[in-house]
């Protein structure tokens, strides 16, 4: 590994990093921290040692957040398996399983009739949107009597900053604070309603500490704990460490928290992230914050599983259209217009006698029976198929911006033509990008038209805001009523309150 | 088992002044009454500019869950859902 580093120090391309030993990382591990500062920000704090400033950043997460609402609303479902699904129907997927239920192996993304396999007697009920919304505008009162620096994660996850708050300066304990607040949210939200909260110097440790001792855990990571937290844990146990990268710090030699916190920022960037991402895991593991950062809107979309699955593109359209009013009115309540649009869809897998008795479409394979990438007609469009044709998608850049709902519908139509069906389709999404603050927005001359339709789009807002959602709809969504359910999308919060 | 109802019912309501709270009391639902035990979440929904109240509770026996509306314009009580708490 040295000796890698030095190829890379004299310019050398070195070769693919061959996974050296755990044990290397642990002995080297005084040495790697002698590396000399780079110039950037990020390299500077690299030889910063563990954070031992006083840990003052508290994250709070809601246990198995929409069942135990659930279970808070009907006293009669509390202390037994409930699962929350998309549809309760055994096609549907579970969202979220109380503790009883997840003791049992039910858990996200746990089909509902495997779950009803595991668990016959398991209750399963649809999500309600805003009741999750009302206990997270609840929740969120709670805690800003506390700080005003309170940020939601998720619709069940807030992270608090206690840097200068009244409660501090009074020399009140962090713990203390901790654990009034977890009464406080059973007298007000109600006395099923348990938190895990997790205190630390950086949002990372604050969400790691918070996991420690599910449910309703109290913990705090200090320079003290740290190295024995890192021991006792494994790296999936990590907040952003997914399989992905687990499988990268394998390949790395790290097999660890512990010694992931040993490695350099310079080994984490060079040999397992290939970015400043290292340096940034460099800091985030010994304290330092890296996290604080806001981000803007970048898409406004919305996607929706189908109940029924199919290959009809008239149903397909209509479905498309509701889509497109959802995304229209969510782009014009945010103030933008949008320059691309992105559709995708995603196929029902096939059964295995269809494939044995290949019946099935596949998705169009080059000589090697690789998956080709489809170009598609029109300027800047791109599109594919995944290698098991389980998704096309394709993303469009448009010449006139995107506002009213037509204009929307227009482009994705027009993307929708390119597609084709391999399989019955199970899931539409469309999402659009580029997005611009729509005043003041420059019209041509011959733009009338457009200007109309904007003026119509914004009086039909004017009437659903008024009256409800899709009062007032398009022709093509007569007798929708029901299709598109309201959802909540999982760490998404900008539209939440 | 949960079953959509969507029935207009009698609702006798009280306020506490002191605690600051409107909550229903008892409830007459095909030609029987029932005195609300526990109230589990109350939230709030609109539909366009009406408000409506939602109230989740149990009987007094502890038997049954509602799912009471009461719709802001008009002063309505709606029963929308009831449960046993059993799987269906």
């Amino acid at each position: 590994m040295e000796r890698l580093l030095k190829e890379k120090q004299k310019g050398k391309r070195a070769p693919k990093p061959e996974a050296p030993p755990a044990v290397a990382i642990v002995v080297d591990a005084k040495r790697r921290h002698d590396v000399k500062t780079p110039a950037s920000n990020y390299r500077d704090l690299v030889t910063l040692p563990v954070n031992q400033n006083q840990p003052l950043i508290m994250h709070i997460d809601l246990n198995s957040c929409f069942s135990t609402i659930e279970q808070q609303a009907n006293p009669l479902i509390r202390h037994k398996p409930v699962a929350v699904a998309a549809y309760t129907r055994d096609s549907g997927i579970v969202l979220a399983a109380s503790y009883e239920a997840k003791s049992m192996g039910i858990k996200l993304g746990t089909p509902v009739r495997e779950a009803r396999q595991i668990c016959p007697g398991i209750i399963v009920l649809m999500p309600d949107p805003p009741k999750y919304r009302e206990a997270h505008s609840r929740f969120k009162e709670i805690l800003t009597e506390y700080t005003s620096d309170v940020v939601p994660k998720s619709i069940d996850e807030f992270v608090m900053d206690f840097h200068g708050s009244n409660a501090v300066q009074k020399g009140r304990n962090m713990e203390d604070i901790g654990r009034e607040i977890k009464q406080q949210i059973r007298e007000r939200m109600g006395e099923y309603v348990s938190v895990n909260v997790g205190i630390g110097t950086n949002r990372f440790l604050a969400k790691l500490a918070a996991g420690l001792h599910k449910p309703d855990g109290l913990d705090t990571i200090t320079c003290h704990n740290l190295e024995d937290v890192y021991k006792s844990q494994d790296l999936l146990a990590l907040p952003g460490i997914n399989r992905r990268f687990k499988a990268r710090l394998l390949a790395a030699g790290i097999s660890t928290p512990y010694e992931m916190y040993q490695a350099s920022g310079r080994y984490l960037r060079d040999f397992v992230f290939f970015s400043k991402l290292g340096f940034m895991w460099h800091q985030r593991l010994r304290g330092w914050e890296v996290d604080n950062v806001e981000w803007g809107t970048k898409t406004i979309g919305h996607q929706y599983a189908l109940e029924h699955r199919t290959t009809d593109r008239e149903e397909i359209k209509r479905l498309l259209m509701k889509l497109c009013e959802k995304t229209g009115r969510r782009l014009r309540r945010h103030g933008y217009i949008a320059h691309g649009i992105n559709l995708s869809l995603r196929y029902a897998g096939p059964t295995a006698a269809e494939r044995m008795a290949g019946s099935v479409n596949e998705a169009p394979t080059d000589e090697y029976g690789r998956p080709v990438k489809v170009r598609t007609g029109g300027w800047n469009g791109w599109g594919h198929y995944s290698a098991n044709a389980s998704y096309w998608q394709e993303s469009q850049k448009v010449k006139h911006p995107l506002y009213a709902t037509q204009e929307i519908y227009r482009a994705a139509e027009a993307v929708l033509q390119r597609a084709r069906f391999v399989d019955k389709v199970s899931q539409i999404s469309v999402h659009v990008f580029n997005l611009q603050a729509c005043d003041p927005e420059q019209l041509g001359l011959f733009d009338a038209e457009k200007e109309q339709q904007r003026a119509l789009a914004q009086a039909a807002d004017d009437v659903n805001d008024r009256y409800g959602e899709f009062s007032v709809v398009p022709a093509i969504m007569a007798d929708m009523d029901k299709t598109i359910l309201d959802r909540i999308a999982f760490g998404n919060v900008r539209d939440i309150s | 088992m949960r079953e959509v109802i969507n029935e207009e019912v009698s609702v006798v309501s009280y306020f506490s002044a002191r605690r600051r709270l409107s909550l229903p009391h008892i409830i007459s639902w095909r030609n029987r009454e029932y005195a609300v035990g526990k109230i589990g979440f109350h939230h709030t929904i609109r539909t366009g500019e009406t408000l409506h109240h939602i109230f989740e509770l149990t009987d007094g026996d502890q038997q049954l869950w509602m799912r009471l509306n009461l719709d802001t314009s008009n002063l309505h009580w709606t029963l929308e859902v009831v449960s046993d708490g059993e799987a269906d």
